[in-house]
């Protein structure tokens, strides 16, 4: 047994070192780390964007960009920031996580996986590229309705491949996952004994891959349209737009709760250890994320009240928009009955899990005011949507892949981050968070619409306020670069088991984790 | 390792399920809007050997028109206005003129309004079947044949009829 592991050590000093290493690294822990570091850089450059955005409407009139390019920012900071932010940063944590959580050795498939990520750069870079094009980049916003996205420069054959190498790289990180937790898992550990964040990333990769061929599907009827004189979407030879708002968002719902469920996993993971109490409803929790799931395959309209549909079809999509309201609630319930009571404590991470309860319930409020079909007449394409998907995207989503970083980098590194930096951190996140996108929802109930480069006067001041947030937020994270920096050049060792309310079996390893994961598997009681 | 190979199995399947799945989206779509008469989708076949019948049952069908895009032609319908018995044949025409020096070629999509009663909007000859080819500066005359069906439900006492024509000159070098 000892010489075997020996031999498992000794070759570790074949792998390439260098760049080459990380090229050619089958390593869970190496391509989550290649992951996050992506999202990191994509969320900037997607900032950077949005701070364009803010910058030309922070007051009324024509300053700084043309309206072409003004629309170009806006379809590819949605593009990046959903497609290049949000995802591979949850992909990234289900690589590190997945196997050091179900105590497998390393992922079911670790060539598809270094594949899957290293698809990123290159879609990434044509995707960018389109933006030193004669014509520009594209403009008809990231939902790429037709006919506008028809008319188009040429960027549009570059957007549809590297939304479809975007897509190939999802469905074959959710296939890995899939097999992963199905077949990997530690004896003992059945599915109803599974850490929650692993359940719920399940739930997430069946969803990428019921929901990601779909937009395949979609954008290529698209290409086909545009490019060899097929009419899915072309009315003059009997095609129908509409049918595109339909088909993107059957892909397009579920893909919203892609970009949430695994945040869901993570607030339901750290809210515990740091209320040192078990969550409360475990069993519910998983009921509950698998009912939204399945009910995001049948609200898909609700994003198209306004099309002109029948008023059956309006009252179904409204209803069963509202039925998604119970198993949230039931979650949010539940993360308030696991702190009832508990002793708890503040650090870093708990603080962005009890922002993310906070924020993400107003954004779910919001969410509920447009699933009203009467409403929504008045909402459509106001920037209270903007508001609502804001809210529910940034201290939603955004929150827990920061909440996760900050929970994990200990273990991950070996080295703990500066607890009062961390807070800083929070502290002006949260504060600018809320001065950016709440005087949204005032603007958008006002009736300013979205995606315009010039408004109103009437509108100035609240688009004054979301300036001055968003600037404050985009430089409140160059905070979070410097803060990883410091952990990472520190060579103060954290403990094993960070964190003395935490439960699971990647407390059980050292820190940082062994190469691969469990050499030999744990049982599970 | 048969069980991870089984998992691969099944979740490849379920993807090219899904993309499969999304073309299929286009001809459902199509069928449930037939049923529900949603977009006021006609019938795009020609109606042959419909037999008149006495109703003593009037209605008035309107006619529009609208140009898709700001193309150089002048679409309008002969009468904007008609009352007609059900189940009797009538004919109408739309007046079109190219405004430029050249060939075009050019097509027209229906639509009925309200919805559900498209289907009893039957055409027995009309233009929008095929692709039309106008010469510069003429002006043509395209035939309108149809008959509203008897099934029409009672409430109904208006139909009105739309076509959208659209530029189709591109289609025409490529053929």
């Amino acid at each position: 047994m000892s010489a075997n592991i020996h031999d498992i050590h000794d070759q570790h000093h074949h792998t390439p070192s260098g760049l080459m290493r990380w090229i050619t690294t089958t390593n869970h822990k190496d391509i989550g780390s290649l992951y996050l570091w992506f999202s990191l850089v994509m969320f900037f450059i997607g900032g950077f964007m949005a701070l364009i955005i803010r910058a030309e409407l922070f007051e009324p009139g024509l300053q700084l960009v043309i309206p072409g390019f003004f629309n170009q920012m806006t379809t590819m900071h949605a593009l990046i920031m959903i497609f290049g932010a949000v995802m591979p940063a949850f992909v990234g944590l289900a690589n590190w996580q997945i196997p050091i959580m179900i105590g497998a050795p390393d992922m079911a498939l670790p060539r598809l996986n270094n594949w899957s990520f290293w698809i990123l750069p290159f879609a990434f870079t044509m995707l960018l590229s389109t933006l030193f094009f004669d014509s520009g980049g594209p403009a008809a916003g990231w939902t790429l309705y037709p006919p506008l996205s028809l008319q188009g420069g040429n960027s549009m054959p570059f957007v549809i491949l590297s939304i479809h190498l975007l897509g190939i790289s999802s469905i074959l990180g959710a296939i890995n996952v899939i097999a992963t937790i199905l077949n990997m898992r530690a004896p003992g550990m059945t599915l109803m004994k599974m850490p929650i964040f692993i359940w719920t990333w399940l739930i997430t990769a069946f969803l990428l891959i019921a929901a990601m061929p779909v937009l395949a599907g979609a954008i290529t009827m698209l290409l086909t349209d545009r490019f060899f004189g097929t009419s899915f979407f072309t009315a003059s030879g009997g095609g129908d737009p509409v049918m595109f708002q339909h088909i993107f968002w059957f892909f397009g719902h579920p893909e919203v709760y892609i970009l949430i469920l695994p945040a869901f996993g993570i607030v339901s993971t750290i809210i515990p250890a740091f209320s040192r109490k078990k969550l409360f409803g475990y069993d519910s929790m998983v009921y509950a994320t698998a009912s939204i799931a399945l009910l995001s395959f049948i609200v898909w309209a609700h994003h198209m009240f306004t099309v002109g549909m029948p008023l059956a079809g309006e009252i179904f999509f409204m209803l069963t928009t509202m039925l998604i309201a119970v198993p949230t609630g039931v979650k949010v319930f539940n993360w308030v009955a696991t702190m009832w009571k508990g002793s708890m404590t503040f650090e870093t991470p708990m603080l962005f899990a009890l922002a993310f309860i906070i924020l993400f319930t107003i954004g779910g409020f919001s969410g509920l005011m447009l699933a009203m079909t009467p409403a929504d007449f008045q909402y459509h394409d106001t920037y209270f949507v903007v508001a609502h998907f804001h809210y529910v995207l940034v201290p939603g989503a955004v929150f827990a892949i920061i909440a996760a970083v900050y929970y994990w980098l200990p273990k991950w590194t070996g080295k703990m981050y500066s607890e009062s930096l961390g807070k800083l951190h929070f502290w002006l996140t949260t504060v600018f968070v809320n001065v950016t996108f709440f005087p949204m929802h005032f603007v958008g109930l006002a009736g300013m619409p979205r995606r315009i480069p010039d408004y109103p006067v009437q509108f100035a001041d609240f688009n004054a306020i979301a300036s001055v947030g968003a600037f404050g937020f985009g430089l409140s994270q160059i905070l979070f670069v410097y803060i990883l920096y410091n952990t990472l050049k520190k060579d103060v060792t954290a403990d094993d088991k960070v964190w003395d309310g935490a439960e699971g079996l990647e407390w059980t390893l050292s820190s940082p984790p062994p190469y691969h994961s469990f050499e030999k598997a744990p049982r599970v009681e | 390792m048969t069980n991870l190979k089984k998992t691969y199995l099944s979740i490849s399947i379920i993807v090219i399920f899904m993309f499969s799945f999304s073309y299929m989206l286009v001809p459902l779509y199509d069928i449930f809007c037939e049923i529900t008469g949603l977009n006021g989708k006609t019938n795009q076949e020609k109606i042959v050997g419909i037999n008149e019948v006495n109703t003593d049952r009037f209605v008035t069908v309107k006619f529009t028109s609208t140009v898709a895009g700001s193309e150089p032609f002048n679409f309008n319908p002969m009468e904007n206005e008609m009352i007609v018995e059900v189940g009797k044949i009538y004919t109408t025409s739309y007046i079109l003129t190219n405004n430029t020096n050249s060939l075009k070629q050019i097509t027209a999509s229906p639509s009925v309004v309200p919805g559900r009663d498209a289907e009893y909007f039957k055409k027995i000859e009309c233009f929008c079947f095929t692709q039309q080819q106008i010469n510069g500066k003429e002006t043509k005359e395209l035939p309108l044949q149809f008959v509203i069906d008897e099934d029409l439900p009672l409430n109904t006492k208006t139909l009105i009829l739309s076509y959208t024509m659209f530029n189709t000159t591109d289609q025409l070098g490529a053929k």
